[in-house]
């Protein structure tokens, strides 16, 4: 009982000298924004260093037209005014993710630009980045944190058994969660607002949990989808995000611009790239379910060369049959990239078709003459080299 | 007597480098590595570390791991990963397969890496074919970035698959000076190996 009136008490004066909040009226994506507080500016000190480090990373996709693309979404998205508060990067990472810092710097993983099928989804996970800048998140849950971490310091120091701590922590972790979902309506509302088809938002997440079934299959596991967040679970979960984003669509979410050919078009010159990092992460399910997403029912030769190479790479003696038939689509389909007579020889091969699988490779060191494993490729058809 | 017991503590502590079983590998004699029959006669001293990064697996190094690793994997089995899986369950690192060819030792170490140490940033510059311990084998290069990092370093290998079982070694390195320096021991090392 002492715990919860110490709390009670401490709450109070925490949270009540933190509700004014004594911010600036200016907005943080306003021009030369300099934060106030004394916690808001060690954040932006913080996040100005993490920003730095950044930069210079190799990671950094630094290709000026996908740069661009990006920001131009972004601003259809939020508005002109808002969106010159905020840096892109694109973080070369074959996963599904995006953030923010509260100093405005934004970071866009490649696996998230892969997975997404058109320009209302980009603007929708550009928006709900966004909303937690425009409305302080990373500040307001700092603060939260250091109150809630205050009251536990003091009630375990004068009430040693009390429950206290526990219910404090879930709070913490379930304001977490309410900013997400903030952050997901905010991103709603700018793409309503921008004239995007609002049901996008909901089918990053329907996907997202199918891919995640995919691989945990793939993997021999059980599939774990989660209808409630866990008690340390900072995100809703992608099943509560799908349903509440749909429900905010309203009846005619289908209403709107998706902006599917400009979204392809400026993908083009990566996709193959963003594919070779994916398949190289030994996630068979996962990565089967995701181009069999992206191909939609039509095979592109791109898809099928990088199919070919997923199971290839798995290597089973059947995953060797399929990926030799792949790799002969891919060429039927007029794919003339070298690589899929190289994938085709070496699964024949590897197969034990020798023959064929010599003559694929020959003809791969035909189409690239330069290539840097050629006289690895040559003592496998069996011309010169160490046997 | 207390002040001999704390100082027996003491000594217990300043001695736990010998307990992690670093050694020192003297030079021109031949030594079996990696709990395997792969033998090799290294020209110069090497520093073997107590840390393995895997079952059939054992690292050399001048300066320490970091500036210079020298790794062989000795026999490395069907179905068995290149090193300890950070996580089988989420993270779980591709497995030799029995129809593995010389040319897919590359591919092998390349999505290991990339999984075991989070980074997009591995390529393989290039691959030649290259006796390995009187077998048929394979040289091949390679560069990566660990994440967080901003150092660039460079790779070199030789392995090859005999009797169904992997054996590599790989020898990396920061690109600026460390590669260059070491390389020309590493070489000597892999030329000297034995089967």
């Amino acid at each position: 009982m002492a715990g919860w009136i110490i709390a009670a008490a401490l709450a109070g004066a925490a949270l009540g000298a933190g509700a004014s909040d004594r911010l600036a009226p200016l907005p943080p994506y306003g021009t030369a924004y300099t934060p106030t507080t004394v916690d808001e500016r060690g954040l932006w000190q913080q996040a100005d260093e993490a920003e730095r480090d950044l930069r210079d990373s190799p990671a950094v996709v630094r290709d000026p037209a996908l740069n661009a693309y990006l920001t131009k979404v972004l601003c259809r998205s939020v508005g002109e005014d808002r969106c010159r508060g905020v840096r892109i990067y694109v973080v070369r990472a074959p996963v599904f993710n995006a953030s923010m810092t509260p100093n405005g710097m934004m970071v866009v993983y490649t696996g998230a630009l892969l997975r997404l099928r058109d320009e209302a989804e980009l603007a929708a996970l550009l928006g709900h980045e966004f909303g937690h800048f425009e409305m302080r998140h990373t500040l307001a849950s700092f603060r939260r944190g250091r109150t809630i971490g205050d009251i536990i310091a003091w009630t375990s120091v004068l009430s040693p058994y009390s429950t206290l701590p526990a219910s404090l922590i879930q709070l913490h972790f379930s304001y977490n969660r309410a900013q997400e979902a903030e952050a997901d309506l905010m991103g709603l509302r700018y793409l309503a607002a921008a004239g995007y088809r609002p049901l996008a938002a909901s089918r990053i997440w329907e996907r997202l949990m199918a891919e995640q079934d995919a691989t945990a299959l793939g993997r021999k596991r059980h599939v774990t989808h989660r209808y409630s967040a866990g008690f340390f679970a900072d995100h809703p979960t992608e099943l509560a995000r799908a349903t509440y984003l749909r429900e905010a669509a309203g009846a005619d979410g289908e209403r709107g611009d998706d902006s599917r050919d400009a979204f392809l078009t400026a993908m083009r010159p990566w996709r193959a790239s963003f594919l070779a990092d994916q398949i190289k992460l030994n996630d068979f399910g996962g990565s089967e379910y995701l181009l069999g997403e992206l191909a939609g029912g039509q095979w592109t030769p791109d898809l099928l060369l990088t199919r070919g190479e997923l199971y290839r790479e798995r290597g089973n003696p059947r995953d060797l049959v399929s990926a030799a038939q792949f790799y002969q689509q891919a060429i039927d389909a007029g794919c003339t990239d070298p690589i899929a007579w190289r994938g085709l020889g070496l699964s024949l091969l590897r197969g034990q078709q020798e023959a064929a699988g010599r003559a694929a490779l020959k003809t791969y060191l035909e189409r690239a003459p330069q290539a840097s494993d050629r006289a690895a490729m040559a003592m496998l058809i069996g011309e010169g080299g160490v046997q | 007597m207390k002040g001999l017991r704390i100082a027996a503590i003491g000594l217990a502590l300043v001695a736990a480098p010998v307990l992690a079983g670093n050694k020192l590998i003297p030079a021109g004699q031949p030594v079996a590595v990696a709990k395997s029959v792969l033998t090799v006669t290294p020209s110069v001293e090497w520093n073997k570390l107590g840390a393995r990064p895997g079952r059939n697996s054992e690292t050399w190094t001048f300066d320490g791991d970091a500036l210079n690793d020298l790794t062989f994997y000795g026999g490395i089995e069907p179905e068995q990963t290149l090193f300890r899986e950070v996580s089988k369950r989420t993270k779980p690192l591709p497995r030799v397969k029995a129809t593995m060819l010389v040319t897919d030792i590359p591919t092998l170490v390349e999505n290991s890496y990339r999984i075991a140490l989070d980074t997009p940033l591995f390529t393989v510059e290039g691959m030649e074919p290259m006796a390995f311990a009187g077998k048929p084998g394979i040289r091949f290069t390679y560069s990566f970035t660990r994440p967080n990092e901003d150092l660039p370093r460079k790779g070199e290998g030789r392995g090859a698959i005999t009797g169904g079982k992997l054996y590599l070694i790989t020898f990396e390195a920061p690109r600026l000076h460390y590669f260059d320096a070491g390389v020309a021991a590493f070489r000597q090392v892999a030329n000297s190996a034995k089967l």
